[in-house]
């Protein structure tokens, strides 16, 4: 009887160093983190998976959780790299990070193809997310009522629009909210009266992007700086970090990884900077 | 010896359920309790300002939208579950029961996020169509909540009414009352504390409800206007911000789920107290 519990237990102790030792992180090799928005996830993610094929040795770990987790995680070194789709607020600015753009974005104001509405100015925008506008004839479509469409608080696409169109309005409350770019999309692509915003790559045919004080979001516009609602991915460092991170940073602003991934959802940081 | 040892492995496993009751209470009134200080009773609970990025913490819009979709829920399930119960209890034929029975208990295993998708795909299309609108909003969730309930209520009702006895049946009958004064006259009124009690039961999975609310309801964070607005409910806020909330915003959530914790615990007393008095 003894000997068969005690037999037991010595199973259940292999089993449980076994588990331990799975869940452990691999300590060889060195590891490189980063953390934050999902907008940049994407393309660090394609990336990280280029840069661990060539470079044995180190290995580029990359998780979600939003912009504001990105910074946090920067800060307190929880990640060696924070990533954000929004700028840094006036507070976060004396936490001494370094901020490194890798790409920049332009935010789409969709409408339902069906709509007539084929431009806005960014006043008429504004006013519309605000519930000063509610249906479309009141700028130049059909009798129509319009749907808003906005993202949830945690999104940084939100707080970029809040800052560059809402201003000091505050969004209608009476707006359906979704989590994801995607449902933003597939909710306009479907109602007739519907307007949402979206980042550039996410937009298809299914939807149709409206010009902004006459400018088209196209990459050619964004290029040219003409656009009007960009805004620029971000990646945080805090103090001296080590080679590998450095070189990790270096390889994502490469002409490389910048043409062949970051072109592909975005616009390249060298585009719009003119840096070298 | 053994005995004695299977008595407490067992008394362990039915201490589980009351340590977790107890902790899960602790835990979420520690969490939400210092809002009540810091914002005071009247501007979370009588205020419609929801902004949590500004200090607004006014959750009567998710106090509002619970109910009016538990309300909405309940007067479009009810009846049908509580039909349902009737005719399978009643007036099936053991061929047809033995179809819809399995049907209904099928129904009650369907996870929620599954009706979710059942939502957005056919009744957001249709309520878009019939009401105008996005399609997100109260009547695609009662019609959701509706069939989500449905099971429950109509396998509490049927056991209460197939506990009806029998010789209270043949009794009217051989008054010379028809099936239908039976049902209606005596086999229903005899039921009716478990048929409440079906109904209470499927209030509470309606007000707890979280995931199918989030994917269909809009979550706008105000007072529905028409039945194809958009709206909250206390579950589907607490969803949708927990996975960034921090700081006073994070309590703000943890005295909406004591709000939910409170008006669940009220309705399992309703029926304890309602069935112990009838039962005597």
């Amino acid at each position: 009887m003894l000997k068969r519990a005690s037999a037991s237990l010595f199973t259940f102790a292999i089993l449980a160093l076994v588990l331990i030792s799975f869940a452990r992180p691999n300590q060889a090799g060195d590891r490189i983190m980063l953390a934050g928005s999902t907008t940049v996830l994407p393309i660090v993610e394609a990336a990280s998976e280029i840069y661990n094929s060539e470079h044995p040795g180190e290995r580029v770990l990359v998780q979600g959780g939003g912009s504001s987790a990105g910074i946090e995680a920067g800060v307190t070194g929880a990640a060696n790299i924070g990533m954000s789709s929004r700028d840094l607020k006036p507070g976060e600015k004396k936490l001494g990070l370094t901020d490194i753009p890798v790409a920049v974005d332009a935010i789409a104001v969709i409408v339902n193809n069906k709509n007539s509405v084929e431009k806005l100015t960014k006043d008429q925008v504004r006013k519309v997310y605000s519930g000063e506008i509610t249906n479309w004839k009141e700028l130049g479509g059909l009798d129509e009522e319009i749907i808003l469409v906005n993202r949830d608080e945690a999104s940084g696409t939100r707080e970029a629009f809040a800052k560059k169109i809402m201003k000091n309005s505050s969004f209608a409350k009476g707006a359906v909210i979704q989590p994801g770019s995607g449902q933003v999309r597939s909710i306009v692509s479907t109602t007739p009266g519907g307007i949402g915003y979206i980042s550039l790559g996410y937009v298809t045919k299914d939807v149709k992007a409206i010009a902004l004080d006459g400018v088209e979001p196209t990459v050619e516009s964004i290029a040219a700086k003409r656009y009007g609602l960009m805004r620029t991915l971000h990646f945080l460092v805090k103090g001296e970090q080590k080679a590998s991170v450095k070189s990790f940073i270096e390889f994502m602003l490469s002409d490389r990884v910048q043409r062949e991934i970051v072109s592909k959802e975005f616009l390249p940081i060298k585009v719009v900077t003119g840096k070298s | 010896m053994s005995a004695r040892i299977l008595r407490k492995v067992f008394l362990f496993c039915a201490l589980t359920a009351v340590v977790s009751v107890v902790l899960i209470f602790i835990f979420v009134a520690v969490k939400g309790a210092p809002i009540f200080a810091t914002a005071g009773f009247t501007r979370l609970f009588f205020s419609m300002n929801w902004d949590p990025l500004k200090g607004n913490f006014g959750m009567l819009p998710f106090i509002v939208g619970s109910f009016i979709v538990t309300l909405g829920a309940l007067v479009l399930g009810a009846p049908l579950a509580i039909g349902t119960a009737i005719f399978l209890s009643e007036i099936a034929h053991d061929r047809i029961k033995r179809f819809i029975r399995p049907s209904v208990e099928l129904l009650a295993g369907i996870p929620s996020v599954i009706y979710g998708f059942f939502g957005i795909i056919l009744l957001v299309p249709l309520s878009r169509m019939l009401f105008g609108g996005s399609g997100f909003g109260l009547a695609t969730a009662w019609i959701v909540l509706a069939i989500m309930i449905l099971p429950t209520i109509a396998a509490i009702s049927e056991d209460a009414i197939s506990a009806v006895p029998p010789v209270y049946r043949m009794g009217s009958l051989a008054l010379g009352a028809t099936r239908w004064q039976t049902i209606k006259r005596v086999v229903i009124p005899t039921a009716m504390p478990g048929i409440v009690n079906a109904v209470v039961l499927g209030m509470g999975r309606a007000i707890g409800e979280t995931m199918a609310v989030l994917m269909v309801l809009g979550n706008a964070p105000s007072v529905p206007k028409s039945v194809a607005s958009p709206a909250s409910t206390l579950t589907s806020a607490i969803a949708l911000d927990m996975s960034y909330a921090s700081g006073v915003h994070q309590t703000a959530l943890f005295a909406m789920g004591l709000i939910l914790l409170a008006v669940s615990m009220v309705l399992i007393t309703v029926v304890r107290v309602w069935s112990g008095r009838v039962g005597r």
